[in-house]
């Protein structure tokens, strides 16, 4: 009844694990072919890789798990999709209905334990209620602000029959979607950017979910005005446009901090305006005189700063509304471009090149050099993640995957699988420091059983880079818990499970084991052992203004 | 990768929504909801992770089938005071957030309260009723605003309560 269900659904990939309360589905999934059900080794590990397979295709990932233990190691996972808004189904099992509540073995409360890292979540006790249930969690998780959906079924509803009744139409009382743009906000949005002597407009991820990379295009270009991409709204804008400001945040170029800290109107489109985005609140753009903020979420609106003009609605709507209204921009505004140029120049991104160790940045500029916008990279959490975001040119959406607002450390390798499942067509690249692999690196045997085209890049310190890093600048220089020395041999390990791999540690050898990976066929790794002491610039010290920010000593 | 700034969160500038009544902090708001077996859960979920505080609840059949009327008095701290509605907008077993904090109402509280015998002339005097008498102690109820409530109960202490049992808030607006 469920996979028939998620048959009319369209679903094609389930990824899962089976157990005692979701025997049911199991018993009958050889019966529907066209669900292709992925195996994965721990349930976080099903959970991201949906993640990554939404992100990819667009399509939303379906995760299996059973109850108890199994839909706990699920919380992570949806947690990740639900701060970064990716549209996720968890069907999860449940004792029987007739023990629910009575401490039964592997019950657990899953809809206590995930309410809070969910868009929306249901308890089914009867089958009656699994149509609709279904039918409505598709609806809810791919529309308006996306999100992970969980429906938490319990055994015996999973055994009974009923007749397929597909619901003709969706009856959701509570959930409301923001259709319609305020065209008087969209005018004055319009009327400020063009009357602006230094606006900025920064993107997030609500552009990449709304495909309003054009749109956002035409604006600014119409508008004269220069856009910064948060970490999740990477690929928004291209970064080799003229107007790029690349990425914005508390680890974003020193040339976008600079054109926010100055810039009088600031226009946020798609982004939650987090405390990664603006660092110390209360210095945050403070010569704006007009904020613009454009969110499908209206809660989004105040929640973090108070706009002036406020558009709930969705970013290619909002911005086709702004778009008609603008006028002729004041000839000054070049005055505004030459000034960031001036940044651009005084501030590039640099790293130090030659000190005998392999560095990083020269790891992932001979990999974006291969790539050449045609690849998607999946990155972790922590350096690498930042290393990936700032030294890859993305020139469109969809090419940069990476956990930004639960920043799960382990989400690479599984969302990389669940990636390449979701877009076979295209290269798949997953970015990942030692700590964060191993968190996960158990899933190493679905991409060798599946042969997925999986290239894994481990830039290696030996740390936990970012946490020392941190330590290092931030906490009094105390090296606290982040050795990793003691780690597996990552080239036995891969070999292990059947992957092939090599070690690198000088500059001479990366291109050569790039050629090896591209050569071969299926999934291969790279333990790439980069300069323990890199770290990453510019960054922004921890409760300072994005004023402040350091940037790399001595280039 | 560490948790990181350690700033709290200052209100963002300028509020603009309506300023509140009685108490900076708190709203009122009459909150339509789904009746089912998730939704208190969801709805208090919902009030504690964004850092809220009930300090006055009830919850009552609506006149629509399946539908409750929850009503709360909620302190929205540091958040901004339309955060509260917005939020619980969107649950989807919430139909309707009303915030009726600006809004002439009608509000009642009830409590009901054990005193000694002899003290009941006093409170039937300002509205009580007399529930039942029993060995020298008598019920009293007594429903008014919260600060009449608040007095009633202060007055009781002055009287010796045996015991007292307070209500949460329900709310209608005068003009509809």
């Amino acid at each position: 009844m469920i996979l028939e269900a998620l048959e009319r659904e369209g679903v094609e990939h389930i990824f899962g694990y089976p157990g005692g309360a979701n025997l049911p589905i199991y018993q009958h999934l050889p019966e529907h072919p066209r669900l292709k059900h992925i195996l994965v080794r721990h349930e976080q590990g099903a959970a991201h890789m949906a993640d990554g397979y939404a992100r990819a295709s667009g399509r939303p990932g379906v995760v299996f798990a059973t109850s108890g233990p199994g839909a706990l190691n699920l919380v992570t996972g949806l947690c990740t999709a639900y701060m970064d808004s990716v549209p996720m189904i968890a069907i999860t099992g449940q004792v029987p209905s007739t023990v629910v509540g009575r401490d039964a073995f592997q019950e657990s409360d899953v809809i206590g334990a995930t309410s809070s890292v969910t868009k929306h979540s249901y308890l089914v006790t009867n089958i009656g209620q699994l149509p609709r249930v279904i039918h409505e969690a598709f609806h809810i998780a791919t529309t308006g602000r996306p999100g992970p959906v969980l429906i938490d079924v319990c055994r015996d509803v999973q055994q009974a029959n009923a007749d397929q009744v597909t619901p003709e139409r969706l009856d959701i009382p509570g959930y409301r979607l923001n259709g319609h743009v305020d065209l008087d906000g969209a005018r004055q949005a319009a009327a400020a950017l063009t009357s602006a002597k230094q606006p900025v407009i920064l993107s997030g991820h609500g552009v990449i979910l709304s495909h309003a990379e054009s749109q956002l295009q035409a604006l600014a270009e119409a508008a004269v005005t220069p856009v910064g991409t948060t970490l999740l709204g990477i690929g928004g804008f291209p970064v080799q446009h003229p107007l790029s400001l690349h990425m914005t945040g508390f680890m974003g170029t020193g040339y976008c901090l600079k054109a926010v800290q100055n810039a009088d109107v600031l226009m946020m489109v798609g982004m939650r305006v987090d405390d990664r985005v603006t660092a110390k609140l209360a210095e945050f753009a403070p010569k704006v005189k007009t904020f613009i903020h454009v969110d499908i979420d209206g809660s989004e609106m105040g929640k973090n700063v108070r706009p002036h003009i406020e558009l709930v609605a969705d970013a290619k709507a909002a911005l086709s509304a702004i778009l008609p209204h603008l006028g002729e921009v004041d000839p000054d505004r070049r005055q505004w471009l030459t000034q960031i140029d001036r940044w651009r120049e005084e501030h590039p991104l640099r790293y130090k090149h030659s000190n005998g160790q392999l560095q990083p940045q020269d790891v992932l500029i001979d990999m974006y050099r291969r790539a050449n916008n045609e690849a998607i990279v999946v990155a972790d959490v922590g350096q690498n993640q930042i290393w990936a975001a700032l030294w890859w040119n993305y020139d469109r959406p969809g090419l940069f995957i990476n956990s930004g607002g639960a920043g799960t450390m382990g989400f690479a390798l599984p969302a990389a699988i669940g990636a390449k499942f979701g877009r076979p067509d295209v290269p798949v690249w997953c970015v990942a420091g030692e700590g964060g692999f191993v968190m996960t690196a158990q899933e190493l045997s679905v991409a060798v059983e599946h042969q997925l085209d999986v290239k894994i890049v481990l830039l290696n310190n030996f740390s936990l880079g970012m946490v020392r890093q941190f330590q290092d600048d931030f906490y009094g220089g105390v090296r606290s818990q982040v050795d990793l020395t003691h780690m597996p041999d990552f080239v036995k390990l891969a070999e292990a499970y059947g992957m092939p791999a090599l070690r690198v540690d000088r500059f001479e050898d990366i291109a050569p084991s790039f050629d090896a990976a591209q050569r071969t066929k299926g999934p291969f790794l790279i333990d790439f052992r980069i300069d323990p002491e890199a770290n990453v610039y510019p960054i922004v010290p921890l409760g300072k203004s994005l004023n402040e920010f350091w940037e790399a000593p001595d280039a | 990768m560490p948790e990181t700034l350690d700033t709290p969160l200052r209100p963002a500038t300028p509020a603009t929504s309506p300023q509140v009544g009685r108490s900076e902090k708190i709203r009122v708001l009459s909150v339509l909801v789904e009746d089912g077996p998730n939704t208190l859960t969801k709805v208090s979920g919902a009030i504690r992770r964004r850092g809220f505080h009930v300090t006055g609840i009830s919850v009552g059949p609506s006149r629509k089938p399946g539908l409750s009327r929850i009503t709360l008095h909620v302190d929205h701290g540091h958040a901004e005071a339309d955060q509260v509605r917005k939020q619980l907008e969107r649950l989807v077993e919430v139909i309707e957030v009303e915030d009726v904090t600006a809004d002439e109402l009608h509000s009642r509280e009830l409590v009901i309260a054990k005193v000694e015998t002899k003290a009941v002339e006093a409170l039937v005097q300002r509205g009580a009723k007399v529930l039942s008498k029993h060995n020298g102690t008598t019920t009293v109820e007594f429903s008014g605003e919260r600060d009449e409530v608040r007095d009633f109960v202060a007055e009781l202490e002055s009287h010796g309560i045996v015991d007292v049992i307070r209500s949460g808030p329900v709310v209608m607006r005068r003009q509809s």
